[in-house]
């Protein structure tokens, strides 16, 4: 019975999923157009791969998603965590922070290319606030933080979400005991809700580790770019892998996908273990 | 010193905080759907303002010029019936994971877990060559192939919380009866685990809606293209024809308005879902 049960979903994961994992990690030693003969390079198409700008590029600022991109959403989402635990309205509010989540990134993209036009809405506010030479939102080199920002938006509102939910768990005579002993919000939120939401929190962070890596969508269409690619500063690993396996005018160059995109697993692989380490339970039970 | 509602100023000025992101994110939603209702030379001159006399022709040139009425359907089909065959494939599975505790099936629900870690982006290549191969290339089953495979971590992963979850009492009672574990299965646990299906059907949908770079690499004819790509394709040929806001704000809210519909209807649901998956 437990074959029987189990096999279905096992044949779909191993053909759909599994294999084509090892056939990614095979490929990324091959030189390969996707349609000659594959040409066996080995790991020097690791080294051609590092000795890329554009792939050297888009790993920094895959990097500074994941870590920048990643302190500044834990630590706002920790600090909304501590604030909304006893607002009115909180249940409201969640839902208002939780929705950008379920929208395509695309979106985003599209409403700062219009938001923050030079004569947008959000220069005329400027304005109205005397400031009348804002930054170039939309310059090529401000689109990365541009996005950057966008994403800490979006994704530290599902994040608040999601920590808010494991706090709701929490028995509340915990916080009325911390209360009785004097206990300011801060103090709460430290013995309290720190380290009894701790494994939600742990698994939010390699969950955002593993999300942050995988962003598509949200850099492909930002700032309204209509052009086939978005600029080259922009760009990801992800990003990268699309733009080198299905160029527009050139030949494809598979190996090179591959072996990015191996690379971005095995950065998601190191970085899950050493979170897994670091958050481990001790440091916060003091 | 501090009464009931006693807080900090820091806390006020946090609650503060919250309200204008809530607000600021409200405010988007309302600017797509009012500006989706403008024509195009209006939003030009005015990004924010309501609409004179409110038109939904901004949607039928979507629908009808900008393909988004085959491309809505599409997404439908392809999101509903990959959610469909993700859970009647990972249902079974997850019920075995969570109620044998062997070392061979914690090794599969490790497999699984492992899936969780693998971006999109490691598939792509391999999934394209591997689908051209049998000429699924620009076809609804292809699609709908992959988003079944790239479901099956979460799935299963979010089943096997929620089986290891219901009490066996009833699996037993039935046994007991003579029902056979098939039948167990299906008359027994999964009417009383319809909750834990119903979440993970929701979350799967929204995920292939979502969906783009898969959709983006796999389709590309008009009649097989998903919503994402048929926005996409529509910012793209604005580089050679010019771009008529009104319809690509209709195309936005084409993508948007399903998804606040169906937050608005299951959200505590969805939220639900998604912290299970994280939890426990």
């Amino acid at each position: 019975m437990f074959w029987l049960f189990t096999s279905p979903a096992l044949l779909a994961y191993l053909v759909l999923f599994v294999a084509p994992v090892a056939y990614a990690f095979w490929t990324s030693f091959y030189k390969w157009d996707g349609m000659g003969d594959k040409q066996w390079r080995g790991l020097r198409n690791y080294q051609v791969l590092f000795e890329d700008p554009y792939f050297r590029g888009a790993l920094v600022n895959t990097l500074k998603i994941t870590f920048v991109g990643g302190s500044i959403t834990f630590v706002l989402s920790l600090l909304l965590t501590l604030v909304l635990r006893e607002m009115r309205g909180r249940l409201f509010a969640r839902s208002a922070l939780f929705f950008p989540s379920l929208v395509n990134g695309m979106v985003f993209g599209i409403a700062a290319g219009f938001l923050f036009s030079p004569s947008g809405p959000v220069n005329q506010a400027l304005g109205l606030l005397g400031i009348d030479t804002p930054p170039k939102w939309l310059a090529t080199e401000n689109l990365f933080p541009m996005i950057l920002g966008t994403l800490v938006w979006t994704a530290t509102g599902y994040y608040t979400s999601i920590i808010m939910a494991a706090v709701d768990q929490i028995p509340p005579y915990l916080y009325e005991a911390a209360e009785l002993d004097g206990a300011n919000a801060f103090q709460r939120f430290r013995v309290v809700t720190l380290p009894m939401a701790w494994d939600v929190i742990a698994t939010c962070a390699v969950l955002w580790t593993v999300s942050s890596v995988k962003i598509f969508e949200l850099i492909l269409l930002f700032g309204g770019s209509s052009s086939a690619t978005p600029p080259a500063d922009t760009w990801n690993t992800a990003l990268y892998v699309y733009v080198q396996a299905f160029p527009q005018a050139t030949v494809p160059r598979l190996g090179m996908a591959t072996a990015a995109a191996i690379t971005s697993l095995l950065m998601i692989t190191v970085i899950t273990v050493v979170l897994r380490r670091l958050l481990r339970r001790e440091p916060v039970e003091n | 010193m501090r009464g009931r509602t006693g807080v900090g100023a820091a806390v006020r000025i946090g609650w503060l905080v919250v309200w204008i992101v809530v607000a600021a994110n409200l405010a988007l939603i309302l600017w797509a759907v009012l500006t989706s209702l403008r024509d195009g030379p209006d939003i030009l001159r005015h990004t924010v303002g309501l609409p004179h006399d409110p038109k939904f022709a901004n949607y039928v040139r979507a629908f009808r010029e900008g393909g988004f009425a085959q491309a809505t359907l599409n997404s439908v089909l392809a999101g509903g019936m990959s959610s469909l065959l993700a859970i009647v494939l990972a249902a079974p599975a997850a019920y075995a994971l969570a109620r044998h505790r062997t070392r061979m099936s914690s090794a599969i629900t490790m497999l699984f877990a492992l899936g969780l870690g693998v971006p999109g982006q490691v598939l792509v290549v391999p999934l394209f060559v591997g689908l051209a191969q049998v000429d699924l290339v620009d076809s609804r089953l292809g699609l709908t192939m992959v988003y079944v495979g790239l479901a099956m971590p979460f799935t299963v992963f979010l089943l096997t919380g929620f089986f290891a979850g219901i009490p066996t009492a009833l699996e037993e009672a039935a046994s007991i009866d003579g029902a056979g574990p098939v039948r167990t299965f299906v008359s027994v646990v999964a009417p009383v685990a319809r909750g834990g299906l119903v979440t993970a059907f929701l979350l799967q949908f929204i995920a292939s809606w979502n969906e783009t770079l898969f959709a983006l690499v796999l389709t590309h004819s008009q009649d097989k293209v998903t919503l994402p790509v048929a926005l996409a394709e529509f910012v793209a040929s604005a580089q050679f024809s010019g771009l008529d806001y009104g319809t690509m704000f209709a195309g936005v809210c084409i993508i948007l308005v399903p998804m606040l519909a169906l937050f608005s209807w299951m959200g505590a649901r969805i939220i639900q879902g998604m912290t299970l998956g994280i939890g426990k």
